[in-house]
């Protein structure tokens, strides 16, 4: 057990201490830190909520003996966050020799910046393509950059700049660091840490182990597992978090299994990360996580965080339901399997008792032909909160619905079905007249709000239509 | 040696790596102290007491300002002195500055700002135009501007259509937000870090709020992190706070507002509630429209008369109308001062007038583009506007003619229809819409710029001028201008960071203005230095050969020499000869000025020659819409933009592309919402939604109109960019809305507002839908 974060910046390790009355605590941000040092006022704030990118940086992390480069979005991570990892930023990307790096240059010929002040960000993001694709296509440059806000260029010169930067098979002066990189990784010990100050507890346990005797001793702890959501307590609201249980260093939670029915998904595992697993079999989780958040947000945003939060409005929740996946819980008490119907009780309100935590997702895979679909109505289609989500399950008999599933986001304090439609088409023909009187009783399941997203008739028109859709993407 | 017109901004290599410097970037001494504003949290009310004495005994905190602690005037209004720097006795709206606070940290100063405690007694707030107008709440006259008799022709005319168009706010949503250090001098002065697009405004409010003479003041702007107008009035308000602690701490303080807080502080697009008539033949030859503009204007003035003029004066776009009746009316609301932003009060003029074409199209059933086509100011007649200025140079034909061919709009609309025919579910729709913006400041004094250049002995150039870098590129073609008057590489030609103390009294960059204005103050300074170097040559290479003497006309600047063409053997490096210069006492440093000729206009009348020349471009664009949800999908734009000859055809590619995208996001998924109590509800990117990488058109044509420069006398022919290509994102929202059209077959005319949110496209759907049952 430790106290001191360690991370690569600048080629050295840097040993933080979290001392009572240092400048940071356990839960500043790595924008924070960064921006505190005269040598890395590239990294820019813009929003402080993981919305406009202009704080990206790129952490590099030794993983199946490689290194792996990620894009996140510095004002969300919590310094502890960052052990064992280089983290790079805009001021380490020229060459040694001082020459600038290709997604510079191509950005400096191409008049990619404007105003400059999203551009590091923006050579961060691109620089995480160029080490990850060589030769990308447009939907992933696309990608890459979603999470990037840009008020000056319109973005084409930008797309224009990775597209042609990207090309050199990921090789770059860092490639030459890595031999040295992952030395100085190796060397960071990976045990857990234990930070603590007066008004302050960070834990990061290293084992699933550790984190559920932690969470069982501090039953009150606030779980993060991505931070993308609770940051915001921090960034934004300025709250004293005064206990946290960090997921981020338990490698058990990252595990993705498959067998020939299902898929277990570790609650660790980055939205990224699941994308390609689950893309031939669950391909309504796919097309949401698709559209979830940005790139950046993805990166550090997990299963296990969105089920945390049961948000009204979490993305992956309706789908989920529509899939019938079960949340595993674990505890010192043993392991409970809770079908997702189960799962969440009221607003942000689930049946995790506190000493619980969420260690995995299990979606089994559809059989006998019944469909899942899924679906995300927001005001812009990328980079959005959902105004209403929806997954929906149908198996048909023929023509007739067996059974269905309905469920709904952003129609209610939480994530649900809506019974009254489900009961009025079970055992009647999927057909368009059906559907169309279905339609009509939405709103005896529903009352939603308006609020900024969205007005409530708007929301109950799109949640009326979604069953349209619906049917045209399932009918016979 | 680069003085070709493709060099990259000349801070791109800055941006990159991260070393440009913005205002939260300078390194300070460790002086410094953070500032912080309290803000109202009532949109009206009566401040009947507050305390600060808690407020400053917290540790680290310094000082604790309120109105009475402001040493000279309470005012910082741009132009009419209707703003507190710090609300007195009463709040006007949710944002508006109270207290100033300075602390050695973030966290300190909101330790301090929980101890004030403030007695409101709320007042009735009013937050709409409706409200506004039922309690007759102007923030001024009204202003009327007439050509014909609009209501006759109207009565008489064969077929008569009206309505009603809402067009939203739009929040600038800069990158850097509103930011300012103001650090301590001698005496009285004061030097200020500022992120203004009008530092010389920003010196006059600084110096009366402290009460010192302009001379104590220094403002520098190195660069905005964008600006988009949000820092033409606005940022003064951030400088006044920051040199109002810094003055009573004697320290250098800084003010970084949060985004939610610059978001719910500061002003936004006007949002307009606009009435309209227009009669027009069988053929939609219109011969009457009478508009009536109602502009949301917020608690406080600002620059919102000038905006409205703008919009009157822009209320025709691209056509002739011989009889036209514009009133507008400025309300008065409990909402912040509404201020500049790209376009000012042009895309709500042009939104509402290509309504009605698209109206009277639909109407007809005609295509909209012919009948646009049809109204266009003609070459030779039916060419002079409602406000008496004739368009001279109309290139609204030229480009007409070439981006209904290139966009191949009658195929494509075609083919919509076909796609239409063939899709329930799906719709697509198409539109070409044209701009004719107008160049020059309407207020006419303001249509003035000042250069300094500085020529060093290593022949190393420093331009100074009063425009400010945004981001726009302004300093980059500053550089090519100097680095081609004097002919010389531009790399050796360097732009300083605006200062009042180099470049005084100058004009806000605003109005598209800075490149043709500061352009020619630059050209003006240098041509002075020319004129003393190419006399003095003259002198010395006459005095080595008397009988064959140099005369000074036939002296070239040019490839890094000065040269005499008469005698080509006569040559000097610019480098040897500025040395010369200085061992011969002639002066290498000169002041610039310019005027715009030509202009000048009666804004009593309303009639005479606002604008020194007009930008033309077109944009046709086509979308499709989601039957079922309303979401929309941009699939094509071509964007045809004249620009004169491009002083840098990269640069303005970007203000081109650049402008669009912002247009389309007012036009589209943009929405400011506040709640029944004044508070902003969008005040942040999690509900503000401007356009994503994802949102630009899937097929993006852009050209710059070729061969085609300036006929006026601008600087190197070129024409002002920064705002005209905004408004062609129009194009963009008419194909949503003759894609909802299609839905009932365009024969019922859709509801329709701006932006067009997928909310308001549905619902506009729904309504159809309706009607069609009916």
């Amino acid at each position: 057990m430790r106290s001191t974060v360690s991370f690569i910046l600048d080629g050295k390790i840097i040993d933080l201490e979290f001392k009572n009355s240092e400048e940071f605590s356990s839960t500043s941000t790595v924008l924070n830190y960064l921006r505190s040092l005269h040598t890395h006022k590239g990294v820019k704030e813009g929003c402080a909520e993981g919305d406009c990118g202009a704080c990206t940086v790129v952490l590099a992390e030794f993983v199946d003996n490689k290194i792996s480069y990620r894009a996140v979005d510095s004002c969300l991570i919590f310094l502890p966050m960052i052990h064992g990892k280089q983290l790079i930023t805009v001021e380490n990307l020229k060459s040694p020799e001082g020459e600038l790096h290709p997604v510079q240059q191509s950005m400096v010929d191409l008049y990619s910046s404007q105003c400059g002040f999203c551009t590091p960000g923006i050579i961060m993001a691109m620089f995480a393509l160029y080490k990850n694709y060589s030769k990308p296509t447009r939907e992933q440059i696309d990608d890459a950059l979603t999470g990037n806000l840009c008020r000056c260029t319109g973005y084409r010169p930008i797309v224009e700049a990775s597209t042609k930067s990207c090309v050199h098979n990921c090789t770059d002066h860092f490639t030459d660091d890595e031999p040295q990189i992952i030395e100085l990784l190796k060397s960071i010990s990976k045990e857990s840490i234990h930070i603590q100050t007066d008004n302050q507890k960070y834990f990061r346990p290293a084992s699933l182990g550790e984190a559920i005797s932690l969470k069982h001793q501090h039953p009150e702890a606030i779980i993060i597992n991505g931070a993308t959501d609770i940051a915001l307590h921090v960034t934004k609201n300025h709250e004293l978090l005064k206990e946290i249980i960090d997921l981020s260093g338990v490698e058990e939670l990252k595990a993705i299994t498959k067998t020939d029915s299902s898929i277990k998904i570790g609650a660790g595992v980055s939205l990224n990360d699941i994308l390609l697993p689950i893309e031939k079999d669950f391909p309504a989780l796919h097309e949401m996580l698709k559209v979830f958040g940005s790139h950046q947000i993805r990166n550090l945003a997990t299963l296990g965080g969105n089920l945390g939060s049961a948000s009204p409005i979490g993305d992956t929740l309706p789908v989920l339901m529509a899939y019938d996946a079960n949340v595993v819980l674990e505890s010192l008490n043993g392991r409970r399997v809770i079908p997702f119907n189960d799962y969440i009780i009221g607003y942000r309100k689930t049946v995790r008792k506190p000493d619980e935590l969420i260690t995995s997702i299990i979606v089994q895979k559809l059989t006998n032909g019944s469909i899942v679909k899924s679906y995300k109505v927001s005001k812009r289609k990328y980079l959005d909160i959902s105004t209403v989500s929806a997954g929906f399950k149908i198996d048909l008999n023929g023509i007739n619905v067996k059974s269905i599933i309905l469920a709904y986001g952003g129609m209610a304090e939480r994530t649900k079905r809506a019974l009254t439609v489900e009961q009025f088409l079970i055992g009647k023909r999927w057909e368009r007249k059906t559907v169309e009187q279905a339609m009509t009783l939405i709103e005896k399941d529903f009352t939603p709000i308006s609020d900024a997203r969205g007005s409530a008739e708007f929301r109950i028109k799109a949640a009326q239509n979604l069953l349209m859709k619906f049917w045209l993407e399932t009918k016979k | 040696m680069k003085t070709e017109n493709q060099i990259p901004h000349d801070s791109a290599v800055g941006h990159v790596t991260g070393e440009a410097i913005y205002i939260d970037d300078i390194p300070v001494n460790d002086q410094l102290l953070i500032g912080k504003v309290v803000y109202s949290r009532y949109a009206h009310a009566k401040i009947k007491s507050f305390d600060l004495s808690e407020a400053k005994k917290v540790h680290g905190v310094h000082a604790v300002l309120c109105y009475k602690d402001i040493p000279g005037y309470n005012q910082m209004g741009p132009v009419i002195k209707d703003e507190p720097v710090l609300a007195e006795n009463e709040v006007t709206f949710i944002g508006q500055a109270m207290f100033l606070i300075a602390a050695e940290t973030e966290e300190k100063c909101r330790e301090a700002e929980m101890l004030i405690k403030i007695d409101y007694e709320p007042l009735d707030a009013i937050l709409t135009i409706e409200k506004a107008t039922e309690k007759n709440n102007l923030l001024g006259p009204p202003r009327e501007m007439k050509r014909g008799d609009a209501d006759s022709v109207l009565k008489s005319s064969k077929h008569v259509i009206g309505g009603e168009l809402r067009t939203g706010a739009q929040e600038h949503w800069y990158l850097e937000t509103q930011a300012c250090l103001s650090v301590p001098g001698e005496g009285k002065e004061i030097n200020v870090f500022s992120s203004s697009q009008h530092p010389s405004e920003t010196q006059a409010l600084v110096a009366e709020v402290l009460g010192i003479k302009k001379h104590e003041v220094v403002v520098e702007v190195k660069r905005m992190g964008g600006g988009f107008g949000g820092k033409e009035t606005q940022a003064n308000h951030v400088a006044c706070w920051s040199a109002l602690l810094c003055y009573a701490t004697k320290r250098p303080v800084k003010i970084r507002l949060v985004r939610d807080d610059d978001m719910i502080m500061t002003g936004k697009r006007h949002r307009y509630l606009t009435k309209y008539e227009a009669g027009f033949d069988d053929d939609g030859l219109i011969n009457a429209v009478k508009l009536e503009f109602n502009s949301d204007g917020g608690a406080a003035t600002d620059l919102s008369f000038a905006i409205m003029e703008r919009t009157m004066l822009h209320a025709d776009n691209s056509y002739y109308i011989p009889n036209m009746s514009v009133k507008a009316l400025v309300w008065k609301t409990n909402l912040p001062s509404n201020t500049a932003f790209r376009g000012f009060g042009g895309p709500q003029g042009m939104a509402a007038i290509e309504t009605i074409i698209d109206k009277i199209a639909r109407y007809l059933k005609k295509d909209p583009a012919e009948i646009r086509n049809k109204n266009f100011y003609g070459l030779n007649d039916r060419n002079v506007t409602h406000y008496g200025q004739t368009v001279e140079h109309n290139r609204l034909h030229l480009i007409y003619d070439q981006i209904i061919k290139s966009s191949e709009y009658e195929k494509r609309c075609k083919e919509v229809d076909d796609f239409n025919i063939k899709n329930e579910f799906f719709k697509k729709g198409i539109a070409l819409t044209p701009v004719k913006f107008g160049i020059s400041f309407t207020t006419t004094f303001l249509n003035q710029a000042g250069a300094l250049v500085n020529v060093y002995t290593d022949g190393t150039i420093l331009v100074n001028h009063g425009g400010t870098e945004m981001g726009q590129g302004l300093n980059t073609k500053m550089q090519q201008i100097a680095a081609a008057e004097f002919g010389v590489s531009v790399d050796r030609v360097k732009v300083n960071a605006t200062n009042t103390s180099k470049v005084p009294n100058t004009s806000a960059t605003a109005a598209s203005s800075g490149s043709d204005m500061n352009g020619m103050a630059v050209k003006n300074a240098i041509d002075t230095i020319k004129e003393r170097i190419s006399n003095e040559l003259a002198q010395i290479w006459t005095q080595q050969q008397s009988n064959n003497p140099t005369i000074q006309q036939s002296i070239l600047f040019k490839d890094n020499l000065i040269l005499d063409s008469d005698h080509p053997e006569r040559k000097i490096s610019f480098s040897d000869a500025m040395h010369q210069m200085n061992l011969r006492q002639v002066s290498l440093s000169a002041a610039g000025f310019y005027k715009t000729p030509t202009v000048g206009w009666d804004k009593i009348k309303g009639q005479g020659k606002p604008f020194f020349y007009y930008s033309f471009g077109m944009a046709v664009s086509e979308a499709m819409i989601d039957v079922l949800t309303g979401q929309h999908t941009l699939l094509r734009t071509d964007l045809l933009q004249d620009v004169g000859d491009s002083i840098n055809p990269g640069i303005d590619m970007g203000q081109v592309e650049g402008g669009f995208i912002q247009g389309v996001g007012w036009c589209t998924t943009e929405e400011i919402k506040w709640d029944s109590k004044g508070n902003l509800m969008t005040h942040s990117p999690d509900t503000y939604k401007i356009p994503t990488v994802q949102d630009i058109p899937k097929d993006f044509r852009v050209k710059l109109l070729e061969g085609a420069p300036n006929p006026v006398g601008t600087i190197r022919r070129s024409k002002a960019i920064g705002e005209p290509p905004f408004m062609l994102a129009l194009s963009v929202w008419l194909a949503i809305k003759d894609a909802i059209s299609a839905v009932g077959n365009h024969k019922i005319e859709p509801e329709f507002s701006l932006p067009a949110t997928n909310e308001t496209i549905l619902l506009s759907i729904e309504k159809l839908k309706e009607k069609i049952k009916r």
